[in-house]
């Protein structure tokens, strides 16, 4: 991050800290230096790591399951003319639907158990994955194919050395977006409801309804530190397994 | 091995899967193996269809949530595009902002949601703001984006050519972005739905969300469903609509892929 950047942060936290020093902001935006102490007494006594790691168990279970099904269903609508044909009215028909709105089906299906908000997560990245997957197979340039093909290729092999290296930035794109959803999806069906009482997203309600804004706000930076750290994560990995291949910064967004 | 091209569908053929997949569930509902009110039938939620849509409150409801949507994702349109070509046209802007924007973008903001009943109220505001908040990242790092990838050269013959800045701005680049910047708001407007059932289902009395987790919360689960048909439908039409204003706006160019440009 450039120092610009940084300075600009570091000022706003500055004036909220003297604003709030000063007395001038309302009890429900607490300073940052309490929600840092806050944060550290949570992180100390070990809470913060338990709500924690079942909000990640939940995302990132959530995000395996709709990845894997995403990406296999993508690409073999990618490969194959018929599953393309039988996904693709499904797909652009649900795709624009707000897959949240089913989170009291799966509620009532599946309980306030982390079933239902797995499920909901693994409904929602689906679809990124899967439309990235297809994409990234239609964009594989036929020229590569066709090369791999005259020296002898077989179809195996050229989907496996070809077509799924060219079409896997693409796929880290939809995982990218489907790495937000699964976020925004955990928090809110954990503010929606949490069964074993656990959750980032429960500390945070929990903590708004008993008045502890400290508490509600040291959650959040939870949340903000888990969501950027798996992104870097995700990240990383890509650079790990596309090295080699072009991947420029500005391709890392677009 | 991917089809380079692909004879438009029919209607027909478009048709077959939706029908398959409507008669897979209404074979699950009728085989005996799901409890008939936890799995209802089609039927039964064409009819708990009829009783939403006759209702007296349905217009308030699906008011609550357009309201919300279009004014929240509105918002961000008209913010998040200045911003995304301030960031890529003012050095020292876009050196501040931009990371903001692209390492902020992972995080997510509906944590925000407790604070914001807290400053702007339990009513529309407090909604309307986090659904502008969260669907200004794609439509601002699109725009930035689109504005900073337009090719030099064609600035720089309209510039050879004796053009004003006024006219590179609007005869160039923005013709040049546009694609991007659509591309940008076609990502958002999902986005806004989500948000705005969201934010129903947490705290509100009304919008389609509240009907959604009220009908489950009464038991009535063939409602919940029609709800959440209604919610389909109406994401569905703002989805087209958007895709039909692109597709006039923009008519030299196809529309790319849609998602995994964040």
């Amino acid at each position: 991050m450039p120092k610009e950047a940084l300075a600009f942060l570091a000022g706003l936290l500055l004036i909220w800290q003297v604003l709030a020093s000063a007395g001038l902001l309302p009890g429900y935006l607490t300073s940052p230096i309490i929600i840092a102490r806050e944060f550290a007494a949570l992180a100390v006594g070990g809470d913060l790591f338990l709500h924690s790691a079942v909000s990640l168990y939940r995302s990132l279970a959530g995000l395996a399951l709709g990845a894997v099904a995403g990406i296999a269903i993508g690409l073999l609508a990618g490969t194959s003319r018929s599953v393309a044909g039988f996904c693709e009215p499904l797909v652009s028909l649900t795709y624009p639907v707000p897959k949240v709105a089913f989170l009291p089906v799966l509620l009532v299906w599946f309980g306030i158990s982390d079933t239902s908000k797995v499920a909901l997560i693994a409904l929602s990245c689906f679809y990124p994955c899967y439309i990235a997957a297809l994409y990234g197979v239609r964009a594989v340039e036929p020229v590569w194919i066709w090369a791999a093909q005259n020296m002898g290729a077989r179809p195996r092999r050229v989907f496996f050395k070809v077509i799924l290296p060219a079409a896997a930035v693409h796929i880290f794109g939809g995982l990218r977006v489907s790495l937000a959803l699964a976020f925004i999806l955990m928090l809110a069906s954990e503010l929606i409801g949490s069964s074993n009482r656990l959750g980032l997203g429960f500390l945070v309600i929990s903590a708004d309804a008993g008045g502890r804004f400290d508490m509600m706000f040291a959650a959040i930076l939870a949340i903000a530190i888990l969501g950027y750290g798996a992104d870097r994560v995700l990240l990383w990995g890509r650079r790990r397994l596309l090295a080699g291949y072009a991947v420029t910064e500005d391709s890392a967004h677009a | 091995m991917p089809s380079a091209w692909r004879p438009p569908l029919t209607w027909f053929a478009r048709g077959l899967p939706v029908v398959v997949a409507l008669a897979v569930w209404e074979g699950i509902a009728r085989s005996g193996l799901v409890n008939p009110r936890l799995f209802p039938r089609l039927a039964a939620i064409a009819e708990q269809l009829v009783v939403l849509v006759e209702s007296q409150q349905i217009g308030l409801h699906l008011g609550a949530s357009l309201t919300r949507v279009v004014v929240g994702f509105g918002l961000a349109a008209v913010v998040g595009v200045p911003l995304g070509i301030l960031m890529s046209r003012v050095a020292l802007f876009g050196r501040v902002v931009e990371p903001v924007f692209s390492f902020g973008y992972p995080i997510p903001r509906i944590a925000l949601y407790p604070i914001a009943v807290f400053l702007f109220g339990i009513g529309h505001l407090s909604k309307v703001v986090l659904v502008a908040l969260e669907c200004l990242y794609p439509i601002a790092i699109n725009t930035y984006y689109g504005v900073r990838g337009v090719n030099r050269l064609y600035v720089w013959s309209a510039q050879n050519m004796g053009a004003t800045r006024a006219q590179v701005i609007f005869k160039v680049m923005a013709p040049a972005a546009a694609p991007y910047v659509f591309a940008g708001l076609r990502i958002a407007l999902p986005i806004a739905f989500i948000i705005t059932v969201l934010t129903e289902m947490v705290s509100s009395t009304e919008g389609l969300g509240w009907v959604i987790l009220y009908s489950s919360a009464s038991l009535v689960q063939a409602r919940v469903f029609a709800g959440v048909a209604i919610v389909a439908a109406v994401g569905f039409v703002m989805d087209r609509l958007l895709a039909r204003l692109r597709n006039r706006l923009i008519f030299w160019e196809k529309e790319t892929v849609l998602v995994g440009i964040r």
